[in-house]
């Protein structure tokens, strides 16, 4: 890694040259990443490109069932992606949501990536917002833009990283573009540089709104910092027993605080 | 207040405000979701008008599911397939066995005996597991390695789910899912491919009777039996101008029958055990994708090829030790195998099989590839026959299929024997490897045993009823 | 003949063990089923029935006699007033002025009951494929043999359920449950809208012939006409007539006048290739992971399908939902209602 010592300030403008793929020998981690996405969006095509390793991609949804790591260098920092199960939804009870949303939510990894399929948008914005509800430090991978070029869709980038708050980058892993840009702005969120105001869903129904702010303020009271703290209400409504038992051994308690830290 | 009451004040909240909030919010919640992403969309995405690929996808999808032409496509191109499959490995696997049996094995006995090892060790490491590993490798790579890139290509392409969407109606009727139309083909290829490939049904039901069944599919380690039985046999008992295609009638009516069995198999296991397991239906249609050979070759070599066979080579050592064993640990007069044959023949004899058989595939369980070479040296060492082999314990195969016949007709074999063994073939117990990759698939001993034991129950039951009825009737 | 056997008798014998095997193992008419299910009505299932049935009768404010306490559980007069005997030396049940009602223990036993009948109800529901007409009669033996322990543990995995498939609450743990609300069908006037929070499913045939009409728990109903005992009213846009008997076993919410009345809905089995419809729902009817994955594929409120494509053999059909080709059962799209729109020019 000889332009360590270059690398001031790592940041967009820098050469290709400083990522470095690291398969799967990592000796120190300095950042995690998540992976997350819908099935059949590329997500295994984008964590190969990251990270030189070859996971079986297919053209045909639920390809990855076993979460796999990989390591990637970057300017002076390592970072460990792991690639979470391709989900629809977070919200359903399948053991892959479990895992990718027990990931993103215990695991606290440092940037979740959200890759999705740019030629269908609206379908993979439904989980892209779930986990939004979740945590504060995401990135929009937009992937397949070839196919949405070749189906003449354009999409406002720009438009779509104000409305959802987060920073939106347009790749096409299956041509290794857009990778550069990616990893940057993983690293922009990982330091710090990039502080996102996500979007937050609103319910319709009024009943459940107040049910949600009553248990927020004493869930607020009680932890403090707590980055998600209408989501947590909401998955006590639903009877979350995970979140149930966050509550009663005080999990939480470290996530207001560790993520503050961040901030 | 201490701490203790608080969170479990949060608690009751919840649960209290749980009655009040009704039944059903949650689709609610998902409702406001979708109405969010919508918006957002709508704000973001441009339709610019011209030309899209989806009109081509379009086009291509009215063919390809038309009621006329759908199912003419797919058995043209599953059967494109396995005849590349099949005349495709014709040669490799000739010019493997030339050089993995009859030079490397030949050298390794020469060297072994050469630097002294014991007669034993050497028997063991060498005639045992070396020629078992020989046997399975030059037998199971070439076909796998041309029938699972081709099968990935159709994958990558788009056109796998295609033919789950064609075939779904038939696998419904049957309590099971479209898609394991395509774990049922990939079954032919190799069973614990099969099993892996279940994973991409997402519905439990549907995905375990998608596992249980594959057995069914005639794996490619069970072809060369069916074949050499159906010619040596079948062919054999007609007049010599139909012997061809009434042998390669015998073998795919097997494999229909395979088929057949799956489909009832399923509807049994929907209906009976596993009839409390939730289902739920769901088949996405992807795009269809230029697919990328290189990589595709090289991750179904990886993904699929070498893991399965690594699998397999694994399993194959230690049973070629024990056949090995069995035919050379004497206790008195007779070989272990001996004895096990002398006392296991009548109830071999009950189902139409014989002793040399039921300890053929219990040893070899580890790969279907060795049974037939087992069998061969199994018969010649009990039947005492000289002049034919290579000693006890070696495994071994003949170069003319009629010398082949010659041994098993000293072993007591009819044509009821080589129906029976046939059957027998189709629906017994799964390999190890495929045993093992049950387990490993659905992380459960009930299920694995469920898929070890109930195909062997149907193969017993089935070889019981055939010679029975053979004998009342026939003879 | 090497073996020697008979083949024919044999055969006799292979054919004598497939149907003994079979007597034996017939999934719900075989011995092994039958020895299950047939360990009789002992005492102790007596008394957490009749339990349950007073309890009943309190929450809803019904008045219960003996007479109606042995007609419930099907036994005599003679032999029910025994059971109450036994009943109040048990301390369950207090008698004052010829009228009984539970004791506190009496209550909470009758509660822990319930709760484990509704959550396995609701397990069955959500996460097994077991037919909705079953769910009743294997609770109603499960409850007698699971211990509220093994019921909590059941709880948590299946995220805690308030309510069960019949939209009655499930007593919590510790034998909290909201107070009674709702009313019968038959009470309602003409005009009355209203949402069905509870369908009764005893007797089980009145329960299997509303189920045949397609309604649940949450259905926004609109009364049309009352009269000659008979009700008849709009839900879901179809017009249903029930007599009182049956309106009895359901139990409705008034809702404000000013809501508007659910239109009619087609299905999206109705949709022709090339129509295009908007979502209007899911019927509640189709639960657990089958309706998750329905919401997860895009079926919500709002969602534009088009019917693209139909199989070789006409079932499933393909639907363009949300940019995606979704292949969907006939007996899936049975269960969602949409409103078609006029084909684009």
């Amino acid at each position: 890694m000889s332009d360590q010592s270059k690398c001031e300030s790592c940041g967009v403008h820098n050469r290709k040259g400083n990522l470095i793929k690291l398969g799967i020998a990592l000796d120190k981690i300095d950042y995690v990443v998540a992976l997350a996405g819908n099935p059949n969006t590329g997500k295994s095509t984008v964590f190969n490109n990251l990270t030189g390793l070859r996971q079986h991609t297919g053209n045909w949804p639920g390809k990855t069932v076993t979460r796999a790591v990989g390591g990637l260098s970057f300017g002076d920092k390592q970072y460990k992606l792991v690639d979470l199960p391709g989900t629809y939804s977070l919200l359903s009870t399948s053991t892959e949501e479990e895992i990718a949303r027990d990931f993103i939510l215990f695991g606290r990894p440092d940037v979740t990536v959200i890759v999705v399929d740019a030629t269908r948008l609206e379908r993979n914005l439904n989980l892209v917002l779930q986990i939004l509800e979740i945590t504060n430090h995401a990135v929009l991978c937009l992937n397949l833009m070839d196919e949405a070029k070749r189906n003449h869709i354009e999409i406002d980038v720009r438009s779509l990283s104000k409305s959802l708050g987060i920073p939106v980058i347009p790749t096409a892993a299956r041509q290794k573009t857009g990778m550069y840009d990616l990893i940057s702005a993983i690293e922009e969120v990982a330091t710090g540089k990039y502080i996102g105001a996500p979007h937050r869903v609103r319910s319709m129904s009024s009943k459940l709104n107040h049910a949600i702010e009553m248990l927020s303020q004493k869930l607020a009271e009680e932890f403090p910092g707590l980055p998600n703290v209408n989501w947590i209400a909401l998955r006590l409504l639903e009877g979350d027993q995970r979140i149930i038992e966050a509550v009663q051994t005080r999990e939480l308690e470290s996530f207001g605080k560790a993520l503050a830290i961040h901030e | 207040m201490n701490v203790k009451n608080k969170e479990d004040s949060i608690l009751s909240l919840a649960n209290k405000l749980r009655w009040e909030v009704g039944v059903d919010f949650h689709d609610l919640v998902i409702e406001s979701i979708y109405r969010d992403a919508s918006r957002i969309a709508r704000k973001t995405v441009v339709l610019k008008g011209g030309k899209s690929t989806y009109n081509f996808d379009r086009k291509l999808d009215r063919i390809l599911t038309s009621p006329w032409l759908g199912f003419p496509i797919m058995f043209l191109l599953l059967a494109v397939v396995f005849w590349v499959t099949v005349a495709g490995a014709n040669y490799p696997s000739q010019l493997l066995s030339a050089l993995l049996l009859n030079t490397v094995h030949p050298l390794l006995k020469n060297f072994a005996e050469g630097i002294g090892v014991p007669w034993w060790l050497s028997g063991g490491l060498v005639d045992g597991a070396y020629l078992s590993m020989a046997w399975v490798v030059s037998v199971m790579l070439p076909p796998m390695a041309i029938f699972f890139p081709l099968f990935t290509l159709l994958e990558d392409l788009g056109y796998l789910p295609r033919v789950a969407f064609n075939m779904d109606s038939l696998f419904r009727k049957a309590g099971a899912h479209g898609k394991q139309a395509l774990t049922l083909s990939m079954g032919f290829g190799c069973n614990a491919a099969g099993v892996i490939a279940a994973r991409i049904i997402d519905s439990p039901r549907e995905r375990l009777i998608a596992i249980i069944t594959n057995n069914f599919s005639l794996c490619n380690g069970r072809w060369p039996t069916q074949i050499l039985i159906a010619t040596l046999f079948i062919g054999g008992a007609v007049p010599a101008y139909w012997a061809g295609i009434v042998s390669a009638g015998a073998v795919v009516g097997v494999a229909v029958l395979g088929i057949i069995f799956s489909l009832a198999v399923s509807w049994v296991l929907s209906k009976s055990i596993l009839r409390g397991e939730p289902s739920a239906f769901s088949l996405e249609l992807p795009p269809y994708r230029p697919p990328r050979i290189l990589q595709t070759l090289y991750t179904s070599l990886i993904d699929r090829t070498i893991f399965v066979l690594w699998r397999a080579v694994i399993f194959a050592a230690p049973a070629g030790v024990i056949i090995w064993l069995v035919a050379n640990i004497h206790v008195g007069h007779s070989s272990l195998a001996g004895y096990f044959i002398q006392w296991t023949n009548p109830l071999g004899l009950l189902f139409g099989l014989n002793g040399v058989i039921l300890l053929a595939y219990i040893i070899a369980i580890p790969a279907n590839e060795i049974v037939i070479p087992t069998i061969l040296m199994l018969t010649v060492v009990t039947a005492g026959l000289t002049g034919v082999g290579e000693g006890a314990g070696v495994i071994f195969q003949l170069d003319t299929i009629g010398d082949t016949k010659k041994i098993l007709e000293a072993g007591g074999w009819t044509l009821m024997t080589g129906i029976n063994l046939m059957l027998f073939s189709l629906l017994h117990n799964p390999c190890s490897t495929t045993i093992y990759t049950i387990y490993k698939e659905t992380n459960s001993l009930k299920w694995t045993l469920v898929s070890t034991f109930l195909p062997l129950a149907i193969a017993f039951t089935v070889c019981f009823f055939v010679a029975q009825l053979w004998r009342l009737i026939v003879l | 003949m090497p073996d020697g056997a008979n083949p024919g008798l044999a055969l006799l014998v292979g054919i004598g063990v497939l149907i003994a095997l079979g007597l034996i193992f017939w999934p719900s008419r075989g011995l092994v089923s039958w020895w299950a299910t047939s360990w009789s009505a002992t005492q102790r299932i007596l008394v957490e029935d009749s339990l349950k049935f007073l309890f009943d009768c309190e929450y809803k404010n019904l008045f219960c006699s003996l007479n109606t306490i042995a007609g419930h559980l099907n036994i005599s007069i003679d032999k029910a007033t025994r059971l109450l005997d036994r009943l109040v030396s048990m301390g369950l049940i207090a008698l004052d002025n010829d009228t009984f009602h539970l004791t506190d223990a009496g209550q909470s036993y009758a509660l822990r009951i319930i709760r484990v009948h509704r959550v396995w109800e609701k397990y069955l529901a959500e996460e097994t494929g077991v037919e909705q007409e079953q769910w009743h009669g294997e609770a109603d033996q499960i409850e007698h043999q699971m211990s509220v322990e093994e019921a909590d543990r059941l709880a948590t995995q299946i995220g805690n359920p308030v309510f069960d498939p019949h939209g009655d609450p499930i007593p919590s743990p510790v034998g909290e449950i909201p107070a009674h609300t709702g009313q019968s069908l038959s009470s309602l006037k003409e005009g009355d809208i209203a949402t069905i929070v509870h369908i009764e499913d005893e007797p089980p045939t009145i329960y299997a012939q509303l189920m045949a009409l397609g309604l649940y728990p949450g259905m926004q109903i609109y009364v049309l006409d009352i009269t000659n005992g008979k009700i008849s009213f709009a839900a879901n846009g179809e017009e249903c007539v029930l007599t009182s008997l049956f309106a009895s076993s359901i139990t409705v919410e008034m809702l404000p006048k000013e809501v508007t009345v659910k239109e009619k809905s087609d299905l999206l089995s109705s949709l022709a290739l090339g129509e295009r419809a908007e979502v209007k729902g899911i019927s509640a009817n189709c639960r657990g992971r089958q309706r998750r994955r329905l919401m997860d594929l895009g079926i919500v409120p709002g969602t534009m399908v088009t019917a693209e494509l139909k199989s070789a053999l006409g079932d499933p059909v393909a639907y363009k939902i949300l940019g995606a080709n979704i292949a969907i059962r006939k007996t899936q799209a049975d269960f969602i209602f949409i409103k078609r729109l006029a084909v684009e020019p």
